[in-house]
C-alpha cells in the first residue's frame, strides 16, 4: 500500500510538531488530573514522617539542570515536610555538573518561601569532589570533608550542625541523584554505615532502583516527575496548610499524560502501517 | 623503575581500603580516614586534566584557522570567562539578594543549554518511537507490551481507564523488573570485582598507558 | 495590574534556548554558536567549581592557616600536580605513579562495594523463603526464577546448549519485560525535561512579555 510507505517516511519534523503542541497545550492550559500514590514513593514519605523534630537528615543534591524539572520538585516536597516537621537538613552535593548549585537554589527558594533559618532550619555544605572518598570519609568525621558551609561558615560555628558529626548522628540520607551515585549512597554508604537511604531519581534510572529496594538496601524510591508529584500529593494531604504553593510536578504531569498517549499512537500506528506494508510484500 | 614502581603504588592503594575493611583497628582506620580525605583532593585535580586537552586542541584550532575555527574561539573565551568567575569570584547568592557572576552565569547560561539540549531528546524519542519500534520477534513484543503498560500505567490517565492498571505496572516493576535488573546488578557487580582484582594483582594496569 | 517584563537573565536563558531548539528543524550557526558557549561554561564552571569548594577549602586555606597542623597535606597537592607533568613527554611517566595511586584506590573501594554493597545483598534479597499469600510466593518465585535465568543468559563461557538454552531464552524474555518497562520510564523522562523548558519558556519568558506588552 503506497500511502501506508509514504507514512512512514513523513518528515519527522510533523512528528516534532505534533510532540510540541501535545507538550504546549497542557501547559498553557492545564487539565488539574488527579494523582495515584505508589508504594515506593509512600515509603520515603513515612520514613520522614516517622521523624522528631530536631532530628537530622542528610539531602544530597546529587543532580544537575538536566535533571531539575524530575528532581527539584522531589527537593521542593521533601524540604517543606522537613521543615513543617521540624527535621533539620544537612544539604550536600557530590554531583559536579551542577550539583551545588541547583542545592543553592533549591534551599534559597525554600527559605523565602517558608521562612527558614540558613545555619539552623537546614545548612548547605556545598560541593565535594571525590565521590566515594568523601562518602567514605563521611563516616567518621564530616569536617573533614566539609570544613566550612557553601557561604565560608566553619562547620563546626553552624548551630545545626555542632552535635553532628558522622552519618551515626543523622536518622536518613536521601539522595536525589542521576547516574550512579543514588546507588553509591546504597551500596556504600547504608551497606558500610548502615544510615538507612532513600533515593529520588530521573525516570531513566528508577527501574534499577527496585531490585535495592526489594533487597531492603533502600527505603523507598521516588522515581521521575510521577514520584516527585505524588509526594508533593502526600505532603498536601498530610499538612492542607500547603495548599497554593507550587506543584511542578503534579502539573508537569498532564503534560506527560497528553504526550505518552501521543508515543503510544505513534508505536501502535507505526506497527500498523510496518504490517500493511510487509503484507503488500509478501502478497 | 618506571613500571615497578607504579605497580607497587596500584596494589598498596587499591588493598588499603579492603585491609582497613577487615582490620578496622584505630592506626588502621586512622590512616584509611587520611587516605579518603587525600583522595577527595587528589580527585579535584583529576577532574581538571581534560581541561588542558580541550585547550589545546582548541588552541591549535584557532591558530591553524581550520574548518569551524570560529567556533573554537568561542569556546576558549566562554571558557576563561567562566573559569576567571570562578578562580577569582564567589558562587552562591550576594547579601543584596543578587547572584555571584558564577553563579549567574550558571543559571541563565549553562542551565538553560545544557537542559536543551538533553530535553531535545524528547522529540528524537518520539521519532524513533513511529520509525524504529518495530515489532518483530517475541523479544520485541515483550518489550513493546511492557513499555504500554508502564507508559499508561504511570500517568493519571491509566487510572481513570480502570483502577487496576497501575496496580499492573506497579507489579511489573516489582517483580519481573527487580528480577531482570538484579541479575544486571549482581552479573556486572561480579564482572567488576573480577576486573578490579585483576587490577590488585597487577595483571591491569590501565595508569601505565601506552607504556 | 503592572508586570515585569522578563528579567534579562531570563532574556539571555530564553535566547540560547531558542538557539538550541533551532536545530529540531536543521543544524544552522546560531545552534554551533549555543553548542561551542555550552561547551566552554562547562569546562570554565569545572575550574571554579573546584577551586570554590574543594581546593579553598580543603587544601589552600589549611595549608595557608595552620601549615604546621595540615603540612600532610603536600602529599595529596604534589600526587595532584604530578598528575599534569603527563603534558611534559620527557616526564610523563612521573604521572604515572600519581594515576597508580588514584586509579588503585578507587579500585579497591569499588570492589568492596559490589561484593558487600551489591552481590551480597542482592543474593540474598533472592533467596528468601516462600511464605505468606500466594501472591508473594508467586513473587518469589517470579524473582528467583528471573534473576537465576538472568544470570544463566549473561554467563557467555560456556555455550547455551541443553537445559541452559532454554533457561537462557526465559532470562532474555525477562529482560526484555525490563527493558520495556525501562522504556516507558526513559519517556517519562525525556517529556519531562520538555516540560520543564516549554514551562520556562511560556511562564517566565513569553506570558510575561505578551503581557506587559499587551497591558503594562
Amino acid at each position: 500500500m503506497h500511502w501506508a510507505k509514504q507514512l512512514l517516511l513523513v518528515d519527522r519534523r510533523i512528528i516534532f510538531l505534533l510532540v510540541f503542541l501535545g507538550a504546549l497545550i497542557p501547559i498553557i492550559r492545564p487539565i488539574g488530573l488527579g494523582v495515584q500514590i505508589s508504594p515506593p514513593v509512600e515509603a520515603v514519605f513515612d520514613a520522614v514522617e516517622r521523624l522528631r523534630p530536631g532530628d537530622a537528615i542528610l539531602l544530597s543534591f546529587d543532580y544537575g539542570p538536566s535533571d531539575g524539572p524530575e528532581l527539584d520538585p522531589m527537593a521542593n516536597a521533601i524540604l517543606r515536610h522537613c521543615h513543617k516537621k521540624g527535621v533539620k537538613v544537612v544539604g550536600i552535593s557530590l554531583f559536579p555538573l551542577g550539583g551545588v548549585d541547583m542545592g543553592i537554589a533549591r534551599l534559597n527558594e525554600l527559605a523565602t518561601e517558608l521562612q527558614a533559618q540558613d545555619g539552623t532550619d537546614w545548612v548547605n555544605l556545598g560541593y565535594k569532589d571525590g565521590g566515594q572518598a568523601a562518602m567514605k570519609a563521611m563516616g567518621e568525621d564530616i569536617a573533614a570533608v566539609f570544613p566550612t558551609d557553601v557561604n565560608g561558615v566553619a562547620y563546626r560555628d553552624l548551630p545545626l550542625t555542632r552535635d553532628i558529626r558522622a552519618y551515626r548522628d543523622m536518622k536518613l540520607a536521601i539522595s536525589l541523584a542521576t547516574s550512579v551515585l543514588g546507588e553509591w549512597w546504597i551500596n556504600l554508604v547504608n551497606a558500610q554505615f548502615g544510615i538507612p537511604v532513600a533515593v529520588g531519581t530521573t525516570a531513566v534510572s528508577a527501574p534499577r532502583y527496585y531490585a535495592y529496594m526489594e533487597a531492603q538496601q533502600a527505603i523507598g524510591v521516588i522515581g521521575g516527575m510521577k514520584g516527585a508529584s505524588e509526594y508533593e500529593e502526600l505532603v498536601e494531604r498530610a499538612y492542607p496548610e500547603l495548599k497554593g504553593l507550587s506543584r511542578t510536578a503534579t502539573m508537569g504531569m498532564d503534560v506527560q499524560s497528553i504526550v505518552h498517549v501521543i508515543i503510544i499512537f505513534f508505536i501502535l500506528f507505526g506497527n500498523l502501517m510496518f504490517l500493511l506494508t510487509r503484507r503488500v510484500k509478501e502478497a | 623503575m618506571k613500571r615497578q614502581i607504579p605497580i607497587l603504588l596500584a596494589i598498596g592503594a587499591s588493598l588499603y581500603p579492603v585491609v582497613a575493611f577487615f582490620v578496622p583497628t584505630r592506626g588502621v582506620t586512622r590512616f584509611n580516614q587520611t587516605l579518603d580525605e587525600w583522595m577527595v583532593i587528589i580527585a579535584s585535580f583529576a577532574l581538571l586534566l581534560g581541561i588542558v586537552s580541550m585547550i589545546q586542541v582548541n588552541l591549535a584550532k584557532v591558530r591553524r584557522r581550520t574548518s569551524g575555527w570560529p567556533f573554537g574561539l568561542i569556546v576558549l573565551v566562554a571558557f576563561a570567562i567562566m573559569a576567571a568567575f570562578g578562580v577569582f569570584g564567589r558562587q552562591g547568592a550576594r547579601p543584596d539578594g543578587g547572584l555571584y557572576p558564577f553563579t549567574w552565569v550558571f543559571q541563565f547560561g549553562f542551565s538553560p543549554l545544557q537542559s536543551t539540549m538533553f530535553s531535545v531528546l524528547a522529540f528524537y524519542v518520539a521519532s524513533a518511537s513511529y520509525r524504529a519500534f518495530r515489532v518483530r520477534n517475541v523479544e520485541a513484543t515483550l518489550l513493546l507490551i511492557g513499555a504500554l503498560i508502564i507508559m499508561i500505567g504511570r500517568i493519571p490517565l491509566g487510572e481513570m481507564i480502570h483502577p487496576v492498571v497501575p496496580d499492573v505496572a506497579e507489579w511489573i516493576m516489582k517483580f519481573p523488573n527487580t528480577a531482570a535488573q538484579r541479575g544486571v546488578i549482581i552479573g556486572a557487580a561480579l564482572g567488576a570485582a573480577a576486573m578490579s582484582i585483576r587490577v590488585m594483582v597487577g595483571i591491569e594496569r590501565p595508569y601505565l598507558g601506552k607504556s | 495590574m503592572h508586570l515585569q517584563l522578563p528579567g534579562f537573565g531570563e532574556w539571555v536563558a530564553a535566547f540560547l534556548t531558542l538557539c538550541i531548539f533551532s536545530f529540531l528543524y536543521r543544524d544552522n550557526v546560531l545552534y554551533r554558536i549555543a553548542e561551542s558557549i555550552f561547551a566552554g561554561i562547562s569546562f570554565g564552571y569545572y575550574v571554579g567549581l573546584a577551586k570554590l569548594n574543594t581546593l579553598d577549602p580543603n587544601l589552600f586555606r589549611p595549608l595557608l592557616g595552620d601549615f604546621g597542623a595540615h603540612w600532610s597535606l603536600l602529599i595529596p597537592f604534589a600526587l595532584g600536580l604530578l598528575l599534569y607533568v603527563r603534558y611534559i613527554p620527557k616526564l610523563a611517566w612521573i604521572s604515572n605513579w600519581s594515576l597508580a595511586v588514584y586509579i588503585g584506590y578507587y579500585i579497591g573501594v569499588n570492589l568492596l562495594q559490589k561484593l558487600h554493597g551489591d552481590i551480597l545483598p542482592q543474593a540474598r534479597g533472592t533467596m528468601i523463603p516462600l511464605t505468606g499469600g500466594w501472591g508473594a510466593v508467586l513473587g518469589g518465585i517470579i524473582v528467583f526464577v528471573g534473576v537465576v535465568t538472568v544470570l544463566i543468559y549473561f554467563f557467555f563461557s560456556s555455550p547455551h546448549r541443553g537445559p541452559l538454552k532454554p533457561a537462557a531464552r526465559l532470562g532474555i524474555y525477562f529482560l526484555m519485560i525490563s527493558f520495556g518497562a525501562s522504556f516507558g520510564y526513559t519517556v517519562m523522562g525525556r517529556v519531562s525535561l520538555l516540560i520543564g523548558r516549554l514551562t520556562f519558556l511560556v511562564h517566565d519568558w513569553a506570558r510575561p512579555l505578551l503581557l506587559s506588552l499587551m497591558g503594562g
